[in-house]
């Protein structure tokens, strides 16, 4: 276990490796146009000739790139161009944000998903399971992009009952929230109970489940027991993809409603070419979806007991 | 009767009533008076010329009045209603840096600081400039010296007296190519080539600095501007986005960072700023120029989705928007609380060729593309009809100078035999770039224009890229599709992007008869001999056909119902000195 371990994080290391060269590379590897980024699109080509020398784009691409992670691991992530901050400063505040934004909906996505799962796995083919499969199928269609202006029409538009961004102008409104959770929540319990619904199906089937049953246990006692951990491993994963999913996946939602986080940040850097940013929050999302995937594999081993390592 | 007669111009003499009024502040104004009693010109360029001489804009609006008998004036039926004093008003708009105000190059920062810093002049919403933090100016006839009496009695925040020290450092920081500001280009007539002691490719390296005794202190409230050429925008240029006039010592004797320094004249001061989230300002002592209502202004970053902008309006979360996309003008007018405000304008984006490069260089397929477009198909599929046709000249119909050329019509024969002429009788693949920097839209009108060409036998391929990207090439693409901003004279926008060699002119343009005309317009006061001037320039680059360039855009502002005394500025400037909220 612990060299699978070593060779799951040696991996992991190595990805990284590969990302923030490529990363870099698309970046910074013409320094003209890290310069013409930095000063604007008007600077005149002295300004630029002369920013260059002053911040080192004068030396070769290996030693800028060392010069780089250097600073990357020391937590100096550079100047952002826009907000002419430290973007260690602004990075952090917006992490927090998505996570506070992830965490709420991670734990309603995945409690509703698992119940509707559970509930449609258990009856198999039954008007219950048909209507729930339907729901996730139709929900988990529709884009975020989509589900956020019908959501707007409705709660915004129509019955004025909801605000109509999140941006937390007076400071943190659980108001505000409603609209961002519910369609992430929408578009990503369908595909976690999708795969609760099957892993339930096929324990059901199983036979220590029949023997359980013919046994005269409890029925609630047979689901809870003895059903329910074995169904739960596949999902495991998907609900592990779920968390990176939902750091930097969320940058439609976080955009549609002008939520202050991660996700909108980088997708502002990206639009605006503020190449620091984009460095930073390039590598904090690779970085989570390597990291949340290795400990996926690595729960995922541990929970199946049909893996073992002696 | 007698006032309202119309005098000849060799007898020309000042009534009593115009003299009273200030008419002798100028030689030209007496000729003024005349053009505008024989309707030579509207009400509107009076009004501009005659403050761009140094009249005040009360007097300049009364004599208007006195000359066309009109009343009352648009500045009385404002002050008319009954404003009431105190509230906050919400503003969706960009929140971004606000560092060093010369260096600014985006309305939405100029908006953040326009109630901390003021300007030596104002633009109106009528697109009159008039006095500001200068109380009145005056020109010299050949427009080479500009003097500008400044306001007495103003004090910075910090408590400093305002004087021409002011004016003078922070033009100076401006002229400095060490400040990086745009305003080095824009007093170009202040502005001198130096050697920098450098080479690049074998050839010296040039750059541009301000001409040592352009700005001359000559008392604490009074300043000359000596030019090296004509200027007639000087009052204009000096309400530019990035004009605003910070202390004496900002960026000398304290960081030129204004969120840190937040030193002013205006009442208002900053009490909390975050680039991208919020800026709010208090108003924190009673105003120099006058009475204000607002006690708060909050400006809120939404982010770049303009529908959760409306959105915010929508729900009541905010007061105002900065700018209404296009797109969003029919779900606001259905809003019952929202009041939806239009503004035609000079903003623009011109399909620019570069002449310098193939296959562009031809001129007879650039005519053969322009030949092909109906403005009015574009204007009506692309934007909803939100504005004005263009004439491929970039002078707009509500420019003073504009002059009314032969309506240009789409005809594809003739652009099929420019083509033959061109030599692509078998018709040509042609590629456009586009940004979408200002939205959606840009594309949309490529993509219409692309079957308007279709039927010459020229095949128009789109080149889509993101905004960004756009602004790197701006100015290399063989074909490219800009935005151009509202500016106050035709004069300004011909100057900035068509002379030769001005960093702004993407298309690459070099005309020697063009440049000779628009020098001779930008030192003609007279507004109708500059119009025929003007013509001449307008003539020429539509032969030239170096911008085909579809229509003018209106721009449009959404206010909630309870704020009232809001006027849609052409270049989105807030100006809130007049705003108060109901309720």
């Amino acid at each position: 276990m612990l060299r699978l371990i070593a060779r799951r994080f040696g991996l992991m290391m190595l990805i990284m490796f590969v990302v923030t060269l490529l990363l870099f590379l698309a970046n910074e590897a013409d320094p003209l146009r890290v310069a013409r980024s930095v000063l604007g699109p008007y600077a005149q080509p002295e300004q630029l000739d002369l920013w260059i020398q002053q911040n080192g784009y004068d030396r070769s691409l290996a030693i800028r790139y060392l010069d780089w992670i250097g600073r990357l691991l020391v937590g100096d992530l550079g100047q952002s161009v826009i907000y002419k901050r430290p973007v260690g400063e602004i990075f952090w505040t917006r992490l927090a944000n998505t996570g506070i934004l992830a965490g709420i909906t991670f734990v309603i996505m995945v409690l509703l998903a698992l119940v509707l799962g559970v509930l449609a796995g258990m009856a198999e083919g039954s008007p219950r399971d048909r209507f729930i499969s339907v729901l996730s199928i139709a929900t988990t269609s529709v884009p975020e992009y989509a589900s956020a202006v019908i959501l707007m029409a409705i709660f915004v538009f129509w019955l004025g009952w909801l605000p109509g961004t999140s941006s937390m102008m007076a400071g943190f409104s659980w108001i505000e929230m409603v609209l961002p959770v519910s369609v992430l929540v929408l578009y990503g319990f369908g595909y976690i109970a999708r795969m609760t619904r099957a892993s339930m199906a096929e324990v059901m089937t199983t036979h220590y489940i029949r023997t359980a049953v013919l046994k005269g246990l409890p029925y609630k006692h047979i689901i809870l027991k003895h059903a329910l951990r074995n169904a739960l491993i596949a999902p495991f994963t998907v609900i592990m993809l779920q968390i990176n999913w939902l750091l930097s996946g969320v940058v439609v939602t976080e955009y549609a409603f002008g939520y202050k986080g991660f996700g909108a940040l980088l997708l502002e850097a990206a639009l605006r070419r503020d190449i620091y940013v984009i460095e930073a929050c390039g590598v904090a999302a690779v970085f989570v979806a390597v990291f949340t995937q290795t400990l996926g594999d690595l729960g995922y081993t541990y929970l199946n007991p049909r893996i073992r390592f002696k | 009767m007698s006032e309202k007669k119309i005098l000849s111009r060799e007898k020309r003499y000042l009534l009593p009533s115009e003299r009273a009024l200030g008419a002798e502040t100028h030689a030209y104004l007496p000729e003024l008076c005349d053009q505008l009693q024989q309707n030579k010109i509207g009400r509107r360029d009076f009004l501009r010329q005659a403050c761009l001489l140094g009249m005040t804009a009360t007097t300049a609006y009364a004599m208007a009045d006195v000359l066309t008998g009109q009343s009352p004036t648009p500045v009385r039926s404002a002050l008319a209603a009954t404003p009431k004093g105190g509230g906050t008003i919400k503003v969706s708009m960009r929140v971004q840096r606000m560092d060093d105000p010369a260096t600014y190059d985006w309305t939405e920062m100029s908006n953040q600081t326009r109630h901390i810093l003021e300007y030596v002049t104002r633009t109106r919403s009528d697109n009159v400039t008039v006095p500001y933090l200068a109380k009145s100016w005056e020109a010299s006839d050949d427009l080479k010296t500009w003097v500008f009496h400044l306001q007495d009695g103003v004090k910075w925040s910090n408590g400093d007296e305002f004087t021409s020290e002011d004016v003078a450092a922070a033009v100076t920081r401006w002229l400095d190519p060490a400040t990086g500001s745009s305003n080095l280009g824009l007093f170009d007539a202040m502005v001198e080539e130096y050697d920098t002691g450098k080479m690049k490719d074998g050839k010296k390296v040039m750059g541009k600095r301000g001409i040592a005794g352009a700005i001359e202190v000559v008392d604490k409230h009074t300043i000359k501007f000596n030019l090296k050429k004509a200027a007639l925008a000087m009052p204009e240029n000096f309400y530019n986005y990035p004009t605003a006039i910070t202390h004496r010592g900002f960026g000398k004797d304290y960081a030129a960072d204004l969120s840190k320094n937040p030193i002013g004249t205006h009442a208002y001061e900053m009490t909390s700023f975050g680039v991208g989230e919020r800026c709010i300002l208090k108003r924190a002592r009673d105003w120099w120029g006058g009475p204000l209502y607002l006690d708060e202004i909050h400006y809120y970053d939404h982010g770049e989705d303009t529908n959760a902008w409306v959105a915010a309006m929508a729900s009541n979360q905010v007061d105002m928007i900065f700018r209404v996309p296009n797109d969003a003008v029919e779900t606001l007018k259905r809003l019952p609380h929202v009041v939806l405000h239009e503004a035609s304008t000079a903003q623009t984006a011109v399909m620019r060729f570069r002449v310098s490069e193939k296959p562009f260089d031809n001129k007879k397929l650039r005519q053969a593309v322009a030949a092909c477009m109906d403005h009015e198909e574009i204007l009506k599929v692309a934007f909803r009809g939100l504005g004005q046709v263009a004439e491929n000249h970039h002078v707009w119909q509500g420019h003073p100078e504009y002059a009314k050329l032969p309506p240009l019509k789409r005809d594809v024969d003739k652009a099929k035999k420019l083509l033959a002429e061109a030599g692509y009788a078998n018709g040509v693949d042609l590629t456009i770039a586009v940004g979408d920097t200002d939205g959606a839209w840009m594309t949309s009108a490529c993509s219409v224009f692309k079957q308007q060409c279709a039927p010459a036998g020229i095949n128009v391929n789109i080149n889509k890229m993101p905004a960004n990207q756009y602004w790197e090439i701006w100015d290399k693409a063989p074909w490219g599709y800009t935005t151009w901003t509202h500016r106050a004279l035709g004069t300004m926008v011909l100057s900035l992007g068509y002379r030769a060699g001005v960093p702004w002119n993407e298309s690459n343009y070099n005309n020697p008869d063009f440049d000779k005309a628009l020098d001779v317009a930008e030192a003609t006061l007279d507004v109708e001999e500059r119009r025929k001037k003007v013509a001449v320039c307008e003539q020429l680059l539509q032969d030239d056909a170096v911008i085909p360039q579809p229509f003018w855009r209106s721009v449009y502002k959404a206010t909630n119902k309870k704020v009232h005394g809001f006027k849609t500025h052409p270049t989105l400037y807030h100006q809130f000195e007049q705003v108060w909220m109901e309720g």
